[in-house]
């Protein structure tokens, strides 16, 4: 080299080794660092977020896993359940719920003075504030299962009502009794006694993600169980349509479709359902299933198949970009051996789009499970998941709730109770979300890959 | 025959059409499978596919026409005089179609017996009593013409059931016949057998065809019992939305414009706050993370999606509007009077759509070729830089359509408006301040205590197709601007 | 995949084949508010009959009342529920469905409290003018009719707290706005003299019938379109809001909420059902007669709602907040005789 391609004087000259680092080379790894820190300050602020909400469900919820309980030996009266004493069992039916409550006070506040608690309510039925309205339907339904029991003393495990859960709980204060007309601060005195001496005890209540829901006036007794079952049901129909519908749609969108009106017409269509909003497909739903097919109203099925409807353009988007990351060369090589176009996507494309198909599945699912709006307008919202379905069909066509709507339907009830149930119920919702979740990514784990 | 019977005989037939097809075929070819133009399994899909497509076909169309034509035929039967004032043939014929689904349902409760559900000079009070005995809705009791229309109706429908179910067998049978006997090692099944599954992947796509056929039908009606109600002029000019509880005056001001406002507005502030975390997100798990902090991260982050909406509002409600207020209300900034807000919605509803912006970006990057990366590389480029400028290029066009689906979520989403942002409509730039969104309105004027055939009820319909036509103009134009920027690699 | 699509297409069949079957429960739908009592009742008839628990589907009075209207038959519901009286309109839809013989039934009074929160502002007594004063777009300032100039609630009642005015209102989809309106605003109108006052400006009757129920809309009147628990929400979120409650919701709450006086009377069930306490509106479901006797329990269903130990003054129906009514009596003969509207049949 000439003295030529030396520096001039004046300028700097370039850095001698690639050790030290020049100014640019430093702004650029300044740059590269902070880009990063974007991108970890991103992740960080998502989950912050995530376990903000997930700290404030659970502790509002939690609660609603746990119940008061009375435990109290009822004598049945046979002069009051059975007036003949012949044990028909249509003379014990004919005495309704309201017979049964004064057995039940009459057996409280025996138990109240056989534990020695001073307290100025002597008659019982200033007892009834204790103890859950169900609880003369339990005993009803065990006396007409066995009407053996009249005349004898049977030992109940009733629900206390939900004021003195609420005050087990914490609830429900002393300070802020002076205006309830449901409960006295006596009747917490009372509690505080039963309490020490074992007759009312706080467990762990299985009803509540097994049960059915309950009446306004019963917050201790509703459980989310049969709702469970209606959101299972619909997310069976969901899975058995969406998925092939989805995946076929896809397909011939991605691989087949020819580029003219029709495809864009079909493409412009699909982008536009992801966006219409979900009340609309229940105001679909309700016109076109419940309306012009008569399917049933409130029935999972219809549910499904409204939300297969809500979440096939989900389901679709996320598919075809997922065929679309299978390299060509794949599609090549298979039509290179001869396969057919058809066998070349079944065989090969299809498989190896399967991970990214099955993320997109699971959020639509998700999507679907979550979703209130349109059940709203099919009739899924209100009292509705009473009774329990016996079968498939029964499942999918007697009127049922879904777990969202039925959280819906308790975030809005009056009783302070329901609050905490609905967020209960949206632990038990994430638990399935959670679980679909982890299913997803061991499966995807397993498949994905990079090209 | 009950149409179900009839489905599943077709199928046995296709099943064991599919057994001989593929039998005949392989013997056609001496039992030598290379022998076969196509796989042997497509000989037997093509009997299959044969047999079941026309015979379905057939029973979904007689199922279609069979009702309109037997309406038809029975209006004519009605007298004049059995419509009553204020009453229409459409009436009249459901209370034909009621009594003859009841005479039905009685015989086969075996309440009364199928002689006397023919007779036609049967005792009608006599038979609308047995039938309310058998559990059958009846309205009012049947007259002797509605009866005889009524037992005509049963006749034709138990005619036409029967005339199907022969119509379909014989074609069943016919096709497999015809198909099995296609089965010949020269007959190119795999071809035919394609393109009815093509023919099937169409059918799938034109689903979604079908459903926007479906919802504009379903609102177009009530949109236009709107129109005539109220002038469609104010509805899309008027600057003011204040619908009065209908029952009284017909003050309303129904104008759609301030919710527009609210929609857009909320769903921007939502995007601000989510597409800049998601796409960060998106692009550090897909470029930067390690597996383990991409395994655990990415489903974390998808669990934001799956948060019911109605917690989202709560949390906007609860915890957001409070601490916005906090900083920006009377005690701090003073440009925020209550805790429901523009911003308040904006935020919780970003926070909903980060994954959807994450996990959607994040699959797009990956796709982008790992030789791409190699070569900015290669010239030296740092991490960043290669991201910004070659990977973010080269995926945008995905990005688009993942932030445009966020936005379509924006736009629709419901259950946090109502909670976080309030239901007053008004048009204002202070984004403190509350508003509400077209969706919002849909819900609580469907879901309202108003009269139903009021102005007030059906303005949800209108809502709602505006809406939808509004997303649509905006899809047709995204649409257009990922084709044109779209690349394809390899 | 033409299998599964056979497959899925077959279930669907024959699911619609199926569901022609007739329905064995009771199906009610409508008005939210009424649903808490609808539901407390379907409970107990499914507990004491041999029928199955009724379905009670809320959804508003309205969506409640046009899927009654729908038509006759199964697959239609039996019962609307219904916070306020159906219209003429409604009537004559049902009548073109097929819809005839409807029996109306009152089951009580709905009384509507305002609340505030426990330990906020002393609000404790208002009169229907402290809320027109508060909330109109135009009222009376020393004998003349003026834009509101009031920023505080002292402003015009030195006994209520120097607090900003905010109020959380039922929206105008609400039945409750109606009562909030006529019972409250527009007597608040009439006490003050603004209604003379506009009269006297040349305003016709009807005008200023319809200027005095109308309720400013920058920002101090809160429209909540949602249920109570939104306005309990948004109560505990502002100190110094009050809020518009049902009484069994406000009942329910008494450790969130502190109720005031309206015109010096404290709302309770005994003041509401003599009539004391103004602001009350009475509750509705309707029954289609044509379903009595087909769809099973129906009637029974009825009867049970109305009779003394539930809807009484004793019953549940009254211990959860419903107002029972004086004539009750005369409602459960109604319904024992299925007496329809319009009709004596």
């Amino acid at each position: 080299m000439t003295d030529a391609s030396l520096p001039t004087d004046g300028a700097k000259p370039q850095s001698g080794s690639l050790t030290t680092l020049d100014a640019r080379t430093k702004k650029r790894n300044a740059a590269e660092k902070r880009f990063r820190a974007y991108g970890v300050a991103a992740i960080a602020t998502g989950i912050t977020f995530l376990f903000v909400l997930l700290f404030a469900i659970l502790t509002s919820g939690l609660g609603a896993f746990q119940q008061t309980f009375l435990t109290v030996p009822v004598y049945l009266d046979e002069a009051k359940l059975d007036k003949k004493g012949n044990r028909n069992i249509d003379d014990i039916k004919k005495v309704s719920t309201f017979g049964y409550n004064p057995l039940i006070q009459k057996a409280v506040l025996a138990e109240v003075q056989k534990a020695g608690i001073e307290t100025p309510l002597t008659k019982s039925k200033e007892m009834k504030a204790l103890i859950s309205a169900s609880a003369a339907g339990q005993v009803r339904a065990a006396v007409i299962e066995n009407p053996a029991l009249i005349g004898q003393t049977v030992e109940f495990k009733f629900l206390a009502s939900s004021r003195v859960d609420g005050y087990l709980k914490d609830r429900v204060k002393r300070e802020h009794l002076a205006r309830d007309k449901n409960i006295d601060a006596e009747h917490l005195d009372i509690v505080d006694g039963l309490l020490e001496a074992g007759v009312v005890a706080k467990t762990f209540n299985p009803a509540f993600i097994f049960g059915a829901d309950a009446s306004e006036s019963r917050a201790e007794q509703a459980g989310i169980g049969v709702s469970m079952l209606g959101s299972l049901f619909m997310m069976f129909v969901v899975l058995f349509l969406a998925l092939p519908l989805g995946v076929a749609a896809s397909i011939y969108l991605e691989e087949f479709a020819p580029k003219n009106r029709l495809t864009d017409l079909i493409e412009v269509n699909i982008s536009n359902l992801a966006a219409v909003p979900s009340i609309v497909f229940g105001i679909l739903g309700l016109a076109v299933f419940i309306q012009f097919m008569h399917l049933p109203q409130s029935a999972p099925l219809v549910g499904g198949l409204v939300l297969t409807l809500m979440t096939l353009p989900t389901i679709i988007i996320s598919t075809r970009a997922s065929l679309k990351s299978v390299p060509p060369s794949i599609r090549d090589a298979a039509l290179g051996v001869g396969a057919s176009k058809m066998q070349s996507v079944f065989h090969h494309v299809l498989p190896l789009a399967a991970p990214g198909i099955l993320t997109g599945t699971i959020i639509g699912l998700a999507q679907a499970l979550g979703e209130t709006a349109p059940l709203l307008l099919i009739g899924m919202v209100g009292y509705i998941a009473s009774n329990a379905p016996d079968g498939i069909a029964s499942g999918l066509l007697d009127p049922n709730s879904a777990m969202p709507a039925q959280i819906y339907e308790w975030a809005k009830r009056a009783d302070p109770a329901y609050y905490e149930r609905a967020w209960g119920g949206i632990i038990i919702l994430l638990i399935f979300l959670i679980s679909m979740n982890t299913l997803a990514v061991i499966l995807r784990r397993r498949f994905e890959r990079r090209w | 025959m009950p149409v179900i019977w009839l489905c599943v005989i077709v199928l046995a037939i296709s099943i064991v059409g599919f057994v001989f097809g593929r039998q005949r075929a392989l013997s056609s070819a001496g039992g030598d499978a290379r022998a076969l133009h196509s796989l042997p399994n497509y000989y037997g899909w093509n009997v299959f596919m044969k047999v079941t497509a026309p015979a379905f076909g057939l029973i979904v169309v007689w199922l279609i026409a069979q009702p309109l034509v037997i309406q038809n035929s029975i209006a004519g039967m009605i007298p004049e005089s059995e419509i009553k004032e204020g009453s229409s043939i459409g009436l009249v014929m459901a209370e034909v179609r009621r009594t003859a689904e009841g005479l039905n349902n009685a015989v086969a409760a075996g309440v009364i017996s199928e002689e006397l559900s023919l007779d036609a000079g049967a005792d009608v009070e006599a038979l609308t009593a047995s039938l309310k005995e058998a559990g059958q809705v009846v309205t009012s009791a049947i007259t002797q013409p509605i009866l005889h229309a009524a037992q005509a109706y049963r006749t034709m429908t138990s005619t036409g059931s029967l005339i199907l179910a022969a119509l379909t067998l014989l074609l069943s049978l016919g096709a497999a016949g015809f198909a099995i006997r296609q089965a010949d090692k020269d007959y190119k099944a795999r071809n035919t057998v394609e393109q009815g599954i093509l023919a099937l992947l169409i059918a799938a796509a034109s689903v979604a065809i079908l459903t926007t056929i479906g919802i504009v039908l379903s609102l177009v009606f009530n949109t236009a019992e709107f129109f005539r109600l109220y002038p469609a002029a104010d509805f899309f000019t008027l600057l003011e939305w204040a619908p009065s509880f209908s029952g009284r005056g017909g003050a309303s001001k129904l104008g759609i414009l301030p919710l527009l406002w609210g929609t857009l507005y909320i769903s921007f502030i939502a995007l601000l706050v989510a597409v800049p975390i998601g796409l960060f997100a998106a692009i550090y798990l897909s470029e930067y993370a390690t597996p383990r902090v991409r395994g655990i991260a990415k489903p974390l982050l998808e669990i934001l999606a799956g948060i019911p909406t109605i917690v989202y509002g709560l949390f906007a409600l609860l915890t957001i509007g409070p601490l916005l207020v906090s900083v920006f209300g009377d005690d701090g900034a003073g440009w925020m009077s209550g805790g429901r807000a523009v911003m308040t919605a904006g935020i919780a509803m970003g926070i909903m759509l980060i994954p959807f912006v994450s996990s959607l970006s994040d699959d797009i990057i990956n796709a982008v070729p790992q030789a791409m990366r190699d070569g900015s590389y290669g010239l030296g480029a740092t991490q960043s830089e290669t991201i910004k400028q070659v990977i973010l290029p080269a995926a945008l066009p995905g990005i688009v359509g993942a932030i445009l689906l966020a936005a379509s979520r924006a736009i629709g989403e419901t259950m946090i408006v109502v909670m976080g942002a309030g239901a007053a409509a008004r048009l204002s730039l202070n984004p403190f301040e509350a508003m509400t969104t077209v969706t919002a309105k849909i819900v609580s004027q469907l879901t309202g205590d108003s009269d139903f055939a009021s102005p007030e009820a059906l303005v949800a319909f209108a809502l709602g197709i505006t809406l939808f036509v509004l997303t649509l103009a905006l899809n047709v134009f995204a649409l257009y601007i990922v084709r044109k920027y779209r690349e394809q690699y390899e | 995949m033409s299998v599964k699509l056979t497959a899925s297409a077959l279930a669907i069949a024959a699911v619609a084949a199926t569901s022609a079957a007739a329905r064995d429960q009771v199906q009610v739908a409508g008005s939210s508010t009424v649903l808490p009592y609808a539901s407390i009742v379907a409970e107990a008839f499914g507990e004491n009959f041999d029928f199955p628990t009724p379905v009670v589907e809320s959804g508003g009075s309205s969506a409640g009342l046009k899927r009654f209207c729908q038509g006759v038959g199964t697959e239609h519901t039996d019962v609307a529920n219904a916070s306020r009286k159906i219209r003429d309109k409604e009537i004559k839809a049902c009548a073109e469905n097929g819809v005839t013989d409807i029996i109306e039934v009152r089951i009580g009074y709905d009384g509507i409290v305002f609340a505030s929160q426990l330990d906020g502002p002393d609000y404790s007594a208002f009169t229907q003018s402290d809320i027109f004063n508060a909330l109109a777009p135009k009222v009376m300032v020393d004998g003349k009719l003026v834009d509101n100039p009031h920023k505080k609630w002292s402003d015009f009642n030195a006994d209520l707290p120097a607090e900003d005015i905010l109020a959380f209102i039922p929206g105008t989809k609400h039945g409750t706005r109606e009562v909030f309106e006529e019972k409250v605003v527009a007597a608040g109108c009439e006490a003050t003299g603004a209604f003379e006052a506009m009269m006297a400006a040349g305003m016709s009757e009807d005008d200023a019938e319809d200027a005095c129920l109308e309720v400013m809309s920058d920002g101090r009147a809160v429209d909540i379109d949602g249920d109570y628990t939104e306005t309990l929400a948004s109560i505990d979120a502002n100190a110094n809001g009050i809020g518009v409650f049902g009484l069994a919701f406000y009942e329910n709450n008494t450790d969130k909420l502190k109720v005031a006086t309206m015109a010096g009377v404290e709302p309770s069930t005994e003041t509401i059902s003599t009539g004391e306490y103004p602001v009350s509106r009475p509750l509705f479901f309707y029954v289609k007669k044509a379903h009595i006797g087909v769809i099973p329990g129906l009637k029974e269903y009825a009867e049970f709602f109305v009779a003394d130990e539930i809807a009484g003054p004793d019953g549940p129906l009254a211990e959860y907040g419903l107002v029972s009514d004086p004539a009750l009596v005369e409602t459960q003969d109604a319904v024992a005789a299925e007496k329809t509207m319009g009709g004596d049949s």
